[in-house]
């Protein structure tokens, strides 16, 4: 055969036995020589280093488990990448989840993890705070470990505050001070006042940091009952309306101000973000503003579970139970605020905090974790998020009738919520 | 056969530079004209040396007050940043290779072998050039799932080299050995030169504009490509570069921007360095690649 | 394949009804061998087709019949379930008008820009080499790296609207409202994408026989009438392809939407492609999205069939 020949042949060969090559299909795993792999979105090498640490730890005394892995999918497209995992059937056998957790849980795929706590030695499970369990658990059946439970809190440039002559009163912290002020050092520095971080106009759940402070939330406690339409909210994005197109206390759509970068005089952030803190500015921190409704407090959540897809549920579920007992559950603590009642002191916290001192962690976080809300969050999160979005866009226009896009809103995702 | 694209002359208007006053209004035409084609990219180099804080400062600048190489490092020391390119290297090149060895056999026997379904065929084959990947995606996933070939380079190297994009290079080359005079084959023919040898002796070395073309175009549509690897891709070290680009996020999903503009910056800026050394001869191929429609 | 004795091409064409009969008898004809040789070279490329493109297509009519519960694994046959949905989507009228918009104007300004781009540098001056460099230069960007940087340019407070306001004129908050976010996202596009089909004029340009521009200047004709009645007509089979292309790629734009304006505000550049990733991939209604997947590719296929059959119209010449 001529040499171009046997190159034809070769290259005709190729895909089919590249095809070939796998279909043998993937051997159905036994009690032995255990693989585990949980998904995650971290790709910090520090976080990833702490996990595998932990992993070869119970490896060491598990010898039935061959290899626990941490897989790390972009944050951006997490829920995505995890779902087309399981729904090609490559699903992880544990995994991180934020607001993916709600469909997660109503359908099944996850493996309830109470009873495997209690019977732990040593768990703990009285430990955990009530306040930051409800979003994963059904029927006091917990199904996620809530092992990020990072509060919401205001963030205060105070060189900007000081450029605009301005002063802040911690005793008397309202929405309407932070407007005022705000407002001033817009006007004094050309900066930007107030910014919900990672709002971005788009992700409005995110403004239940505003809205729970007039009494206002999405949606009633089962999901079923849109809350936009109530006078509570009116109330709330009438506020955000007039700060954005009268006072000018909070950077308009399209207006890049990084708080971090030094570009606005307050921020709603979680603390977990105190790390992008630089050092470029002087910086204070403080609970939530009080609204017309009072203190409150509002925490972003993450949880590990088990898939109950998994060939290994048993063994992953195990592994679970050791990664978040209470010796693992402290080192967790370093970079994820713990869900554990006996973790929650400024000074435990400040320990592994650079940023902030034990009195400040100890208002924002340990004061606040045990009567935080949750951000909204809902079965098919990423449609009832778009749906909202796509209603609430006329919002962020000069001339806009605030109660009536508010009833948009509903109208947009009133077919959702039944469902 | 070949012409220096630049050094022709003018055929439109041939002496219509007389006057300087209409040398200068081109000139500001398109200098006006680049801008918007240029800025962007020289914007995003000088950016990745700003500090963290300065990217977003209003309004914008272009240098930096104090220009640092941080981002560039920590875009290495983030992930597998070196593996990865070598990643997107490889599979770029791979998948040229087995285009041009694909589309140069199919695009010459459509063009010149006559075989009953000969144009009911290629009406087939054109079909994969007008799919959107959207429409394919999700079964290519279950069929990979089912080869046991997900988190493997295969699905971006087969998928590549033998639809879309491919297709598009059969359909380059075809162009190309239709506009080929016969007269060389049959004297070929006369040589005793079979189907394969007049292919591989005469079509091919004669081809080598098309090829370039064909070579280019693959290569940047494997380089550029972001769907498919985030679909397949689980494990940092099999990362492309696209992808790669979106994981420069900090611990709670913050972007890091002045890593991303370096890492950026470093995809972007050796595919353009490349580019600018040869893309005299670049347009040349495609100007020379008989793509006439 | 060891037969190397071809008849030239026109002969094979011939039924073999005139040869001896001695030769009719083989099997193995030349134009059978040839024929056999034809297949050969297009399998490995009919093969990936097949197995790439027309069987997953087939699976997307499957996945589109059925209700698909990802988290389940469960497949439940709805029949044409999914394509009512389709006529009931409030939402997709809005998603299929900003689609002609976007196409449309993509397709109509990447030929102008391309075009006159192409003329005006296919001529010798100083430069001339340098500015073909820039403007293809994008087209070697990568789209999310491109899209970005955009992003920034696009803000209110961004470069555009800062070198606006060095020019005296209030800019508008480009991103934010319909028209103007559509203006942007069509506009990054083009100038990402127009280089390709610049390229390919200046390919065409050089086509065309000096002895024709003579002639015609020789006549009298202006420069005007030389461009529309000799230019064009001899590169409209340039014209063809670059449409071609051009309205494939555009139908398919989804990074740029995704990273520039996540198909807002409103529904004002959600188009179809990126309404597809929605529904499929964020919403995970799998047949759902195949369904509109589906549509999608019987635009692509409607438009390129119509383009196929005008081309008799408007083309001035072809093989």
């Amino acid at each position: 055969m001529p040499n171009t020949a046997k190159k034809l042949v070769s290259a005709l060969a190729l895909g089919t036995v590249a095809v070939a090559a796998g279909c043998g299909g993937t051997a159905p795993a036994s009690s032995e020589n255990v693989d585990l792999r949980m998904t995650v979105w971290t790709s910090n090498e520090d976080q990833l280093a702490l996990f595998d640490s932990i992993a070869d730890a119970y490896i060491a005394d598990h010898p039935e488990v061959e290899s626990i892995t941490f897989e790390s999918l972009p944050f951006e497209e997490y829920n995505t990448t995890l779902t087309t995992q399981i729904a090609g059937g490559n699903a992880p056998d544990l995994a991180w989840m934020g607001d993916l957790s709600a469909d997660l849980i109503d359908s099944g795929a996850l493996v309830p993890l109470t009873e495997a706590f209690e019977g732990t030695e040593g768990w703990g499970y009285d430990d955990l705070l009530p306040s930051v369990t409800g979003e994963f658990s059904r029927d006091d059946e917990l199904y996620a470990y809530p092992f990020s439970n990072s509060p919401f809190a205001l963030y205060v440039n105070t060189d900007l505050l000081a450029e605009a002559d301005q002063t802040l009163d911690p005793a008397n912290l309202t929405w309407d001070q932070v407007s005022a002020i705000g407002s001033a050092v817009h006007t004094a520095t050309g900066k930007g006042g107030f910014v919900v971080n990672d709002f971005n106009y788009s992700s409005w759940n995110t403004l239940a940091t505003v809205w729970t402070a007039f009494g206002a939330s999405a949606w009633n406690e089962d999901g079923t009952e849109c809350g936009f339409d109530s006078p509570e909210m009116t109330e709330a994005f009438t506020f955000l309306h007039d700060a954005i197109y009268v006072d000018e206390s909070m950077p308009g759509p399209g207006t890049t101000a990084d708080f971090f970068a030094g570009d606005s005089a307050f921020a709603i952030a979680q603390v977990s973000r105190a790390g992008n803190l630089d050092g470029s500015f002087a910086y204070d921190i403080q609970p939530l503003p009080a609204g017309p409704a009072g203190d409150y407090s509002v925490i972003g959540q993450a949880g590990m579970g088990v898939l109950q897809s998994s060939a290994n549920v048993e063994a992953a579920t195990e592994f679970l139970a050791f990664l978040t007992n209470p010796e693992n559950a402290e080192k967790l603590a370093q970079y994820f605020p713990p869900p554990r009642a006996s973790l929650q002191t400024g000074e435990a916290l400040a320990a592994n905090n650079d940023k902030f001192t034990a009195e400040q962690l100890q208002t924002v976080v340990v004061d606040q974790l045990p009567g935080a809300v949750t951000l909204p969050n809902h079965t098919n999160p990423a449609e009832v998020a778009q749906t909202g979005k796509t209603a609430l866009d006329a919002m962020w226009a000069a001339d806009a009738d605030v109660p009536a896009v508010l009833a948009s809103v509903c109208d947009a995702i009133d077919p959702l919520l039944a469902k | 056969m070949r012409t220096d694209l630049a050094a022709r002359p003018a055929p439109a208007a041939p002496g219509r530079f007389g006057p300087v006053a209409r040398r200068v209004a081109l000139y500001t035409a398109l200098i006006v004209l680049a801008a918007p084609f240029v800025i962007p990219t020289l914007w995003m180099i000088t950016s990745s040396f700003k500090p963290l804080n300065e990217i977003f400062a209003s309004p914008p600048s272009f240098f930096s007050d104090a220009p640092t190489t941080a981002a560039y490092a920590e875009a290495f020391s983030f992930q597998p940043f070196a593996r990865q390119y070598f990643n997107s290297v490889y599979i770029a090149l791979v998948v040229t290779a087995i285009t041009l060895l694909v589309s140069a056999l199919a695009g010459y026997a459509f063009a010149r072998i006559r075989f009953p379904g000969r144009n009911l065929l290629f009406i087939v084959v054109l079909v994969g050039l007008l799919v959107p990947s959207e429409v394919t995606i999700v079964p290519l996933f279950q069929m990979f799932k089912q080869a046991g070939l997900v988190n493997t380079h295969w699905p971006l190297i087969l998928v590549t080299a033998l639809a879309a994009p491919c297709v598009l290079a059969t359909f380059i080359m075809r162009q190309f050995f239709i506009a080929l005079p016969v007269e060389l084959e049959e004297a070929a023919r006369l040589d005793g030169l079979g189907r394969f040898g007049i292919w591989w002796r005469i079509c091919v070395p004669l081809a080598k504009p098309a090829l370039s073309a064909v070579a280019i175009l693959t290569f940047l549509a494997s380089w550029n490509l972001y769907l498919e690897p985030t679909v397949y891709l689980t494990s940092p070290e099999l990362f492309t570069l696209p992808q790669a680009l979106t994981r420069f996020t900090d611990p709670y999903g913050g972007e890091m921007w002045n890593t991303q503009l370096a890492a950026a910056t470093m995809t972007v800026v050796p595919v353009l360095v490349v580019f600018l050394i040869a893309q005299r001869h670049f347009v040349e191929s495609l100007a020379h690649s008989g793509l006439k429609g | 394949m060891t037969d190397t004795r071809l008849e030239p091409r026109e002969a094979s064409d011939e039924a073999p009804r005139g040869r001896a009969p001695a030769r009719r008898a083989r099997f193995w004809t030349l134009r059978r061998t040839d024929a056999a040789t034809g297949y050969l070279f297009i399998a490995p490329q009919l093969i990936g087709v097949l197995v790439f493109v027309v069987v997953p297509v087939g699976l997307a009519i499957w996945y589109s019949l059925n209700e698909w519960n990802i988290f389940t694994g469960e497949l439940e046959y709805v029949g044409g379930g999914n394509y009512q949905a389709a006529l009931d989507d409030p939402q997709l009228p809005s998603v299929l008008g900003a689609t002609a918009v976007f196409s449309g104007g993509v397709v109509v300004l990447n030929l102008v820009l391309g075009l006159a781009l192409a003329v005006m540098l296919n001529r010798r001056f100083k430069g001339a080499v340098l500015f073909r460099t820039l403007f293809f230069s994008p087209v070697v960007v990568s789209v999310v790296a491109w899209t970005l940087v955009w992003g920034f340019l696009l803000q209110d407070n961004g470069g555009i609207n800062g070198v606006l306001e060095q020019l005296g004129v209030d800019g508008p908050n480009w991103l934010q409202s319909g028209p103007t976010a559509m203006i942007a996202v069509t506009f990054t596009q083009v100038v990402r994408s127009v280089g390709i089909n610049m390229v390919l004029f200046l390919a065409a340009l050089q086509g065309v026989p000096g002895e024709l521009y003579e002639a015609a200047r020789l006549d009298g004709a202006s420069s005007r009438s030389v461009f529309f009645r000799i230019t064009l007509p001899l590169i409209s089979p340039t014209l063809l392809l670059t449409a071609i292309i051009t309205i494939v790629g555009a139908l398919q734009s989804f990074a740029q939407i995704a990273v520039l304006t996540e198909g807002g505000p409103g529904l004002s550049t959600t188009v179809l492609v990126y309404y597809v990733f929605q529904q499929a991939f964020s919403f995970n209604d799998i047949g759902y999205g195949s369904t509109l997947a589906l549509m999608l590719l019987t635009f692509v296929m409607v438009l390129t069939v119509i383009q196929w059959q005008l081309r008799r119209k408007w083309v001035f010449y072809e093989d």
